[in-house]
């Protein structure tokens, strides 16, 4: 691929004292994309986000935009904005004003900034609210005006910090719609932080996982959920069981595994397959689980649990139970199968998969 | 619904009403009163007289005074908050937090000092054969008056109030939300311009309210006109103390004294609405 990456981070490191926020960290940020950076907090994607605007700077690396480094540029030089957390609306100013507030700063002449954050506001769909103080708007106006402010310089690269984080549920789903129609229409690059899932995957082209100030796993959505790429992302996902054994062989496409559940077979990876007696994780999605009447014939993939409860998510359940070992399990099932499979707590069931459904972690 | 006072409110709130009746209102109450007062054969009687405050206010001295001691009293308050300013703001924004505490602690120990000492310590500087004017000989310059100089009351009204609108600003600098700045650097406001555009409309309160405090102190000092101004221009103190001097005309001080009430009354009340007008919006 020859598109050159519109920002690269380069072996960035940041420590505060003896802390390292984040390790040496490579990343590539394309024209175009919606980004997600996600982890739990401290995980270093705020840090990383803060360095890309400025506002950190890294103790080691090189950050490039467009090529160019620029480490040495302050804040005030890079036109890398950002929507904070609490948004850090100037109060003091009304929504018109906090939106010229960058064109002021360019020198942009009175007339032409006002036309140009007019037609952001008309945009976000809040002109009416030109005159008003910040603090005699709802939040998700609020939200608006943080955008409008930021995009008004129309950059080529826009940083999110949690901005829906102070949302309520129904608002923050139709904030997400707006930040992504407004990401495609605008084409400008989106780099998001949060510890929401359901935000990252929702809006992201390519999702960032990050633990500990380290990069976990890069990809889409879609890879991420059916493939996770450690056991770190598989657990922090938490929408699949994770298992482990040891290797004795394999059949076909399949490794034999053996473990203190049973016997199971795991697809081969790509990379470097797993020697007999190596010690293996391996996940399968809830969503990818079955449940059918207990014991018979002990069959691979298959384990035997109690029910021990159970989590109603609207159109699905996740029935949650807990094998011999103590080991839990999570299988999602369709409001239609619960009706049929009746689980109630303490009653024993079989949690059963195909084999090509579960996913070898690699490490 | 009204609220109605509960006896527990009461209770507490009491001893505070209590003061402020005996102290304040009652006195206040006899300050206008006497300002009715007549002045005969050097004694004080009960009166309705009205004179004493066509006197005072039909005075060209009075109004002189008025205008020296006004406009002297805020400059001083302009120059004590944009001296304390630089200051403040690197004792809120730039310091650590414990380095700010040793900080504010400093700032505290002027007051540690009876302000006349510190007045009389001035004099030691500015005097004709003081320390300035000593140095200055060294280099051939000199000596200048600068003792009982407006000058003079400046520096002395700097020293009273300064200290004081460092502590207001440092605190109502210290309560600027980080992030405001950071989005003002964000949005490409360069140092300075963030401090005139985010910095100094945050604090507005604080800084308004610090200047408030200098104006009311330098605008009844007596300490400064006197031992650093030599008297000359005359203030409104000087005028209250000349005034119940000559003649026992202490109605015609409570005049004056009312006068001073009202002005300090109507500049606070300006200067909040000043202040919060920005906020409100």
């Amino acid at each position: 691929m020859s598109r050159q990456p519109l920002v690269t981070l380069e072996g960035i490191r940041k420590s505060f004292g003896d802390y390292v926020a984040v390790q040496p960290l490579d990343l590539a940020i394309h024209a175009g994309e919606f980004l997600a950076l996600m982890g739990s907090s401290g995980c270093g994607k705020t840090t990383t986000l803060r360095m890309l605007a400025g506002l950190e700077s890294p103790s080691a690396g090189t950050i490039r935009l467009s090529g160019q480094p620029i480490n040495h540029l302050p804040a005030w030089q890079r036109d890398t904005p950002l929507v904070w957390q609490n948004l850090a609306l100037f109060p003091f100013l009304n929504v018109i004003e906090n939106v010229e507030f960058a064109l002021k700063m360019r020198g942009v002449g009175r007339a032409e900034r006002r036309r140009r954050a007019e037609a952001w506001l008309d945009r976000m769909q809040i002109a009416e609210f030109a005159g008003r103080a910040i603090s005699h708007l709802s939040g998700g106006q609020r939200q608006r005006v943080a955008l409008a402010r930021s995009l008004v310089i129309e950059p080529q690269i826009l940083l999110l910090d949690e901005p829906l984080s102070a949302l309520d549920a129904a608002l923050k789903v139709r904030m997400q719609s707006v930040l992504k129609s407004l990401q495609r229409e605008t084409g400008i690059t989106f780099v998001y932080v949060t510890h929401s899932q359901s935000e990252a995957f929702a809006m992201a082209d390519r999702v960032v996982i990050m633990s500990r100030g380290k990069v976990e796993q890069i990809g889409t959505p879609q890879d991420i959920y059916n493939r996770p790429g450690t056991r770190f992302v598989a657990e922090f996902l938490g929408s699949s069981n994770i298992l482990s054994g040891r290797v004795t062989g394999s059949t076909g496409p399949h490794l034999n595994v053996d473990g203190p559940l049973g016997h199971f077979q795991v697809p081969h990876c790509d990379a470097t397959p797993p020697q007999s007696g190596q010690e293996i994780d391996f996940s399968v999605l809830g969503a990818l689980c079955d449940l059918g009447p207990p014991g018979g014939d002990p069959r691979p993939n298959q384990i035997d649990a109690r029910i021990v409860g159970e989590e109603f998510e609207g159109a699905f359940a996740t029935i949650y139970l807990e094998a011999d070992t103590g080991q839990e399990l999570r299988v999602q099932k369709s409001q239609a199968d619960i009706a049929r499979l009746e689980p109630s707590p303490g009653k024993r069931m079989a949690v059963f998969w195909r084999a090509q459904d579960c996913h070898l972690l690699p490490g | 619904m009204r609220n109605r006072p509960t006896a527990y409110g009461l209770t507490f709130a009491l001893p505070l009403l209590v003061w402020q009746v005996v102290f304040f209102v009652l006195p206040l109450a006899f300050l206008v009163a006497l300002s009715f007062f007549t002045v005969r054969n050097f004694r004080v009687l009960p009166d309705l007289n009205p004179g004493n405050w066509g006197v005072i206010l039909w005075r060209q001295v009075f109004w002189q005074a008025y205008g020296v001691t006004w406009l002297l009293s805020a400059t001083g308050s302009l120059i004590a908050s944009v001296l304390a300013f630089p200051c403040a703001f690197g004792i809120a924004l730039k310091l650590s937090a414990n380095s700010r505490r040793w900080a504010v602690f400093l700032m505290v120990i002027p007051f540690f000092t009876s302000y006349l000492v510190r007045a009389y310590a001035w004099q030691v500087f500015l005097s004709d054969t003081g320390i300035i004017n000593g140095l200055l000989a060294w280099t051939g310059l000199g000596p200048y008056a600068l003792l009982n100089t407006p000058g003079a009351i400046l520096v002395g009204y700097l020293t009273l109030s300064l200290p004081l609108v460092i502590l207001l600003q440092v605190f109502s600098l210290t309560y600027v939300d980080r992030s405001l700045i950071e989005a003002a650097h964000n949005l490409r406001a360069g140092r300075l311009r963030t401090v005139f555009e985010v910095i100094i409309p945050s604090a507005r309160v604080g800084l308004v309210i610090a200047a408030l405090f200098a104006f009311i102190l330098c605008f009844g000092d007596f300490v400064s006109p006197v031992y650093l101004g030599g008297g000359h221009p005359t203030t409104l103190s000087i005028l209250i103390t000349d005034t119940t001097k000559s003649g026992q005309q202490w109605p015609r001080a409570a005049v004056i004294a009312l006068m001073m009430i009202g002005t300090l009354l109507a500049t606070a009340f300006a200067a909040v609405h000043f202040a919060y007008r920005g906020a409100r919006r």
